[in-house]
């Protein structure tokens, strides 16, 4: 991120005075914006869907979210206390969770592998395989307990922030981060478990 | 540490038992987002209708501040209208406005004031033109000490008295007819109409005299009244309603009244009766003989005897005053 290592307040200022050129209908603004915040929510998104393709949808969805509340923010935030970065990744959870929904209501079984008959090298096989692991150990959380992992653990966020985006109390989070991460303790054990069973290594 | 501390705590990557958990995790490597991405963003937005303007906040806020506006609003109102009453614009409307007393009247079923009000006779500078000209009882206020003044308070009286006795005799020749008129009905002997023309004439003339007898006593009254004022004596309006009274009245009925009214009440009921059968008698002997008296009878009798204006002495709680004779009722109101 380009302004990662600024001083708080000037990211702040920056942030505000890039919503307001939002505001004010500025296209150059919302390209800016694009690249300052879209491979970051991609990530998030990514990491809470498991789709490259959900996850562009989300990241793509929620830049045009900016581009049409940018009027609204100014106006609830006129006292420079506006945290786009903050306000963007909630909005791609929220994304994130409501596509969770609708994909537990379409189909409560899991999503077969696309068999992919092309000839592939055993690194590949084995980086695919890795992923596929990853994936289905953060997928197997609850949603709340995969944003908290994915914006602590993958994100870096410190947990303070981490809890803003999710609109959390900080005890609350914590307790929530600490479940989520007895949970993943708790899967890897049994998968090694499982895969000791079966004679082969995790 | 707790079991629970121990699978729940932070992801150490420098602890063992946590290698495995990180290796999994970071075999989830996120894709690139493709070159063209901010492009397709730019043209959704570009796309995108414009946002809709704010709602209007609704006008919401602490009780205090509605009731404020409120409280104002009342204030301009008020003061509107009363700066439309001050300047007469309301008279200038087609708008009917009750007072408050006709108001209250509506709310208690009484009369209003304003039915029994009395336009008050000041002792001086009083207008003529604003004299009562009904049957109004006359309402003196304060001393008066000037000739005019006194004249004035005369001249109302008689207005009043004047109107007070019209009435009274209409209303006695009212039943007069209506006496005859039943007569006929009955079958009953009734005064043909030069019998009946003789005898109006003769209750015009008793009338007459009646009224000179009493106009010359209030006249006799009125002198000392007047020679009171010419010597700078002031005259409390008691005094003046007193004299009217005393003037307009009849002495010999009013002896005989005050000897009534010392008589005990068994008594005084006793003499009353006697005098009420007494009168019927010499009224019905009276409709009986003028049929009969025809062209050779004098309205002497007639005219000595009025039968509806003969003054009737009664006990002072059964008084009812006398149509011809009753002074006008003169209320003093001191000042």
């Amino acid at each position: 991120m380009p302004n990662a290592g600024a001083p708080d307040s000037d990211r702040l200022k920056d942030e505000a005075a890039l919503v307001a050129r939002l505001a004010a209908r500025e296209e150059a603004a919302l390209r800016e914006a694009i690249e300052q915040y879209a491979s970051q929510l991609h990530r998030i998104a990514y990491r809470m869907m498991g789709d490259p393709h959900e996850a562009e949808d989300i990241a793509q969805e929620t830049m045009l979210r900016l581009w049409d509340h940018a009027p609204r923010l100014i106006a609830k935030n006129s006292d420079a206390s506006l945290r786009l970065a903050a306000w963007l990744k909630r909005v791609a959870i929220n994304l994130s969770y409501d596509r969770l929904r609708i994909r537990q209501r379409i189909s409560a079984g899991e999503v077969p592998e696309r068999v992919d008959e092309a000839a592939l090298a055993d690194a590949r096989i084995e980086a695919d395989e890795a992923k596929q692991r990853a994936r289905n150990l953060v997928a197997a959380l609850p949603e709340r307990q995969r944003a908290a992992i994915v914006l602590t653990y993958y994100e870096e966020m410190p947990n303070s922030e981490a809890a803003a985006v999710l609109d959390m109390h900080l005890k609350a989070f914590e307790s929530l981060l600490h479940r989520a991460r007895a949970a993943l303790r708790k899967a890897v054990a049994e998968a090694e478990r499982s895969m000791l069973d079966q004679g082969g290594e995790v | 540490m707790s079991e629970r501390d121990t699978l729940g705590g932070p992801i150490n990557p420098s602890d063992p038992a946590d290698a495995v958990l990180i290796g999994a995790l970071d075999g989830l490597r996120v894709p690139e987002l493709p070159s063209d991405f901010a492009d397709r963003v730019m043209l959704r937005a570009s796309d995108r209708a414009a946002p809709l303007p704010h709602l209007r906040k609704t006008v919401r806020g602490p009780v205090w501040r509605s009731a404020r506006r409120a409280a104002l609003g009342l204030g301009a109102f008020g003061a509107l209208a009363t700066a439309a009453a001050a300047t007469g614009l309301l008279d200038d409307l087609p708008i009917e406005l009750p007072s408050a007393q006709q108001v209250w009247s509506t709310l208690t079923g009484r009369e209003t004031a304003d039915a029994a009000a009395v336009p008050p006779a000041t002792g001086s500078g009083s207008d003529p033109a604003m004299a009562p000209t009904v049957n109004e009882p006359v309402v003196i206020e304060g001393p008066i000490d000037t000739p005019e003044e006194l004249e004035e308070a005369f001249s109302r009286i008689d207005r009043v008295r004047d109107n007070r006795k019209a009435t009274r005799r209409g209303r006695v020749d009212r039943q007069i007819d209506n006496v005859l008129e039943r007569r006929r009905e009955q079958g009953l002997p009734v005064p043909n109409a030069e019998q009946e023309e003789r005898l109006k004439q003769a209750l015009d003339n008793s009338r007459t005299r009646r009224d000179e007898r009493v106009g010359e006593r209030i006249e006799q009254r009125r002198d000392g009244l007047r020679e009171r004022i010419e010597q700078g004596e002031e005259l409390l309006p008691g005094e003046i309603i007193r004299e009217e009274q005393r003037g307009a009245g009849n002495p010999r009925m009013r002896e005989r009244i005050e000897r009534l009214r010392d008589l005990p009440p068994a008594q005084r009921r006793g003499r009353l009766r006697q005098f009420r059968e007494r009168r019927q008698q010499r009224r019905e002997e009276r409709l009986d003989q003028e049929p009969q008296q025809g062209e050779g009878a004098t309205g002497e009798a007639v005219e000595a005897d009025p039968p509806a204006e003969q003054p009737v002495p009664v006990a002072p709680e059964q008084a009812v005053p006398s149509p011809e004779l009753d002074p006008p009722e003169v209320k003093p109101v001191l000042k």
